[in-house]
């Protein structure tokens, strides 16, 4: 109410009229910039009137939050702060480097799988529907599984985790869905629910340079970082998210060191074909000397596959005719490495094949689909990629007016099938973070509120990384005394209930 | 080579002891000639047969049963795992190839030409006067991959005694044995390496540790692995050709120089 009269009583002189302007764009007078836009243009005299234009030009290019990332993590932070009643006017703008109109208006075919497939946890899943945006995935391309078989390629021990062991009613241990089902959804998400002012999406924009913001008048925006962008704006931000990958350009601006490893191997995705649907949904994950594999369940009698392998390997598995290479794939998981290290160094189609049945005839007819999955008959074209792995964390997710989420911040091991939900963690955290800070009136870009989300996630996101990096460097060897320790050690835990639960309430990311 | 493969059934002090299913298992037969045994029976076979070839090496059936007895499953699993990597050895133990004088004709061997394997087999068989037939069958190896490899090196021994040109006398016996033992791995080879000689006089014993040892070690550690040799698809090869091949010297003829010997006394 003070404001308002202040306001009413600054309106009548023109020289005070400019202070106030002056005034509004500072953050300790308003915690957002949404109307501020709209009240530039009101002038009484000819001589404000450059100052205002000039004015208006710069409350256009200043958002309170800019997201540089239009990928899963970036799309659901946009999300996420639309759908919160503290953050939801807040001015948020997304770039995205490149065009977002195929994901915005892709329609499915019924018959073919993406090839980047992510496990999202009941946690993740939880985040995506509080937000609204898990009504608009497309359900019927969503398979949840429940059920889920690891074991050692080299001794054969195996674990076996079930609904049980998650202890939730309906037993779902994670959801299987396309990034670009996802993406649509958050995309659409974002175009059907209004919001004001709405989410201004910059994609097929890139971000040329980060630069420190200029001061404008007396206006202080020297701590507001200031993005040059392709098409020539240059818009500035309150809070700069990096939502923008492993190669983030966010955080090299922030000069925030990011360290790790790499793994030496690659990761090679397809989408498969299974002999027929065996209405199972297991997700099965196997332990070989060069890299684990897993198969994990689509709908429809559809597979997902990541097969974690040496450069070598996933270049030749790459050129290897469709049939060969789904040979190779039962190999992998139903033969004894010595005949998978063998069929590997061979070429010509036929010979695999028949040897691989020779071997494969070997195998108990029992075990099929409850020690190893079905068969796979056919790889769907174009869909076999391959990218390295690493493990990469960074030594802090935020600086002033800098906040990194998701890949830019750590990347993973796709062993786990935790990749995606950290970066959902991180973007929760991170809304509850700036939630709060708008309802206490703070500024949202200040650092110390900031930590509080780098405080929150850098310890579950190391010890996650810290796991999965420990079981990667367990399970990629054949040397006989590790293999001993490591068959003892899971089928002492595969003989623990309880240390079973524990480990999948961790995974689940209660 | 370190052994490639350690499967869950040899680590003994497993964790499924603690799981309290204690139901008893009959023991399965996994092929025809199999003899299913347990651990105790397997133990009781080995040291019977072991004291009792010791005394009489002539019983070519005890030192089966002792070889099989004896055979820990790892060590055969990394003979089998060793074919399986060779495309030969692959072929090997999918054909299942069996050397029987049916198999093999041994007359029609003679008139290959000289330095032939096929004709240097045959000549060593008529010189030691024994036939492939005599080779008993594999009983008491549990997995039935394994038993053919154990099956196949029995019945390649006598391959193994053509291109060696040792004889089956028992200091040939015995260096062969050696040779097989650093070539193959299989335990009874060892044992038979070992306590064998101890029966021999101190200057049979003296030629052995000299000559044909340090030969069989070098040869069989280095040499390419025999088990891998598909022997009935290359009896026309000329035998220096798969000695130069798999990197096997030729020892000191061991007839002759027990002859030099006596010719000296």
């Amino acid at each position: 109410m003070r404001f308002c009269t202040r306001r009413a009583t600054l309106r009548v002189h023109g020289a005070g009229a400019r202070l106030y302007r002056k005034y509004l764009v500072r953050p300790r007078f308003s915690s957002t910039l949404a109307s501020e836009s709209v009240r530039g243009g009101q002038s009484g005299t000819q001589k404000s009137a450059t100052a205002s234009s000039t004015y208006s030009k710069i409350a256009s290019s200043l958002y309170d939050v800019v997201i540089v990332g239009g990928g899963i993590s970036g799309l659901s932070l946009a999300a996420g702060l639309k759908s919160s009643q503290y953050t939801s006017n807040l001015k948020i703008a997304l770039v995205e480097g490149m065009p977002l109109a195929s994901a915005k208006s892709w329609s499915p075919d019924p018959d073919r799988y993406s090839n980047r497939v992510s496990s999202i946890t009941p946690a993740s899943q939880r985040y995506l529907s509080q937000i609204g945006v898990w009504d608009h995935v497309y359900s019927e391309r969503v398979q949840p599984y429940d059920d889920m078989r690891v074991w050692d390629g080299v001794s054969g021990a195996r674990i076996h985790f079930d609904a049980f062991h998650l202890g939730t009613e309906d037993g779902t241990i994670a959801y299987m869905t396309e990034n670009l089902n996802l993406q649509h959804a958050l995309l659409s998400h974002l175009n059907d629910s209004p919001s004001d002012p709405p989410v201004m999406i910059l994609d097929n924009t890139k971000v040329e340079a980060i630069t420190k913001g200029q001061n404008f008048d007396d206006l202080d925006l020297s701590s507001w970082p200031a993005l040059k962008l392709s098409t020539g704006d240059t818009i500035m931000a309150r809070l700069l998210i990096g939502a923008d990958g492993v190669r983030s350009p966010v955080r090299a601006f922030a000069n925030i060191e990011s360290r790790g490893w790499d793994y030496n191997q690659h990761g090679l995705v397809a989408s498969l074909d299974m002999e027929w649907d065996d209405r199972q949904r297991i997700a099965w994950q196997r332990f070989l000397p060069t890299g684990p594999i897993a198969l994990l369940p689509m709908p429809d009698g559809k597979a997902s596959l990541v097969w974690s392998t040496t450069p070598k390997y996933a270049a030749h598995l790459k050129s290897l005719s469709a049939s060969a290479f789904c040979t190779l794939v039962n190999a992998a998981f139903r033969l004894g490495m010595v005949d998978l290290e063998y069929l590997m160094s061979r070429v010509d189609e036929e010979e695999i094949r028949e040897d691989f049945e020779w071997r494969d005839a070997r195998l108990p007819i029992e075990a099929e689909g409850q020690q190893f999955p079905i068969r796979v008959v056919e790889v769907q074209e174009g869909s076999r990629a391959s990218f390295p792995l690493r493990m990469r964390h960074c030594d802090t997710y935020v600086a002033p007016r800098i906040a990194l989420v998701g890949d830019a911040a750590h990347t993973t091991h796709p062993l786990a099938g935790q990749g995606l939900n950290l970066g959902q963690g991180d973007v929760a955290s991170l809304l509850r973070v700036v939630e709060k800070a708008c309802q206490q009136g703070s500024d949202i870009g200040d650092e110390v509120v900031l930590q509080e989300y780098w405080a929150e996630r850098y310890p579950v996101n190391h010890m996650m990384l810290g796991v999965i990096d420990k079981l990667q460097k367990l399970y990629c060897t054949d040397f006989p005394p590790i293999v001993g320790i490591r068959t003892v050690g899971l089928e002492v835990v595969e003989s623990l209930d309880w240390v079973k639960k524990m480990i999948m309430k961790q995974a689940a990311g209660a | 080579m370190r052994p490639r493969v350690l499967t869950n059934t040899y680590i003994l002090p497993s964790v499924r002891l603690l799981k309290r299913d204690y139901t008893y298992n009959a023991p399965t037969q996994n092929y025809p000639s199999h003899v299913p045994t347990n651990l105790f029976q397997k133990l009781f076979l080995a040291a019977g047969s072991g004291i009792y070839s010791f005394f009489d090496p002539t019983r070519a059936d005890l030192i089966a049963t002792l070889g099989e007895t004896t055979a820990f499953p790892f060590l055969m699993e990394r003979l089998r795992d060793i074919m399986l990597s060779d495309p030969t050895g692959r072929r090997i133990l999918r054909d299942r190839p069996r050397i029987t004088s049916s198999s093999i004709h041994i007359d029609r061997l003679l008139d290959y030409p000289e330095n032939t394997i096929g004709r240097t087999y045959a000549e060593w068989l008529k010189r030691e006067g024994v036939s492939p037939d005599t080779r008993a069958r594999v009983r008491y190896i549990d997995d039935e991959e394994c038993a053919y490899v154990m099956q196949r090196y029995r019945e390649c021994h006598d391959f193994y005694h053509a291109i060696t040109g040792l004889p089956i006398i028992i200091e040939g016996e015995i260096a062969l044995k050696m040779f097989e033992f650093a070539n193959t791995m299989i335990p009874m080879t060892g044992i038979g390496a070992v306590l064998a000689p101890l029966r021999l006089k101190p200057k049979q014993r003296e030629r052995l540790r000299t000559i044909y040892f340090p030969w069989a070690i070098k040869n069989g550690a280095s040499s390419k692995p025999l088990i891998n040799v598909y022997w009935e698809e290359i009896l026309h090869q000329d035998v220096q050709d798969l000695r130069d091949e798999l990197g096997i010297e030729k020892p000191p003829d061991l007839r002759e120089l027990r002859k030099k010997r006596i010719s000296r006394l």
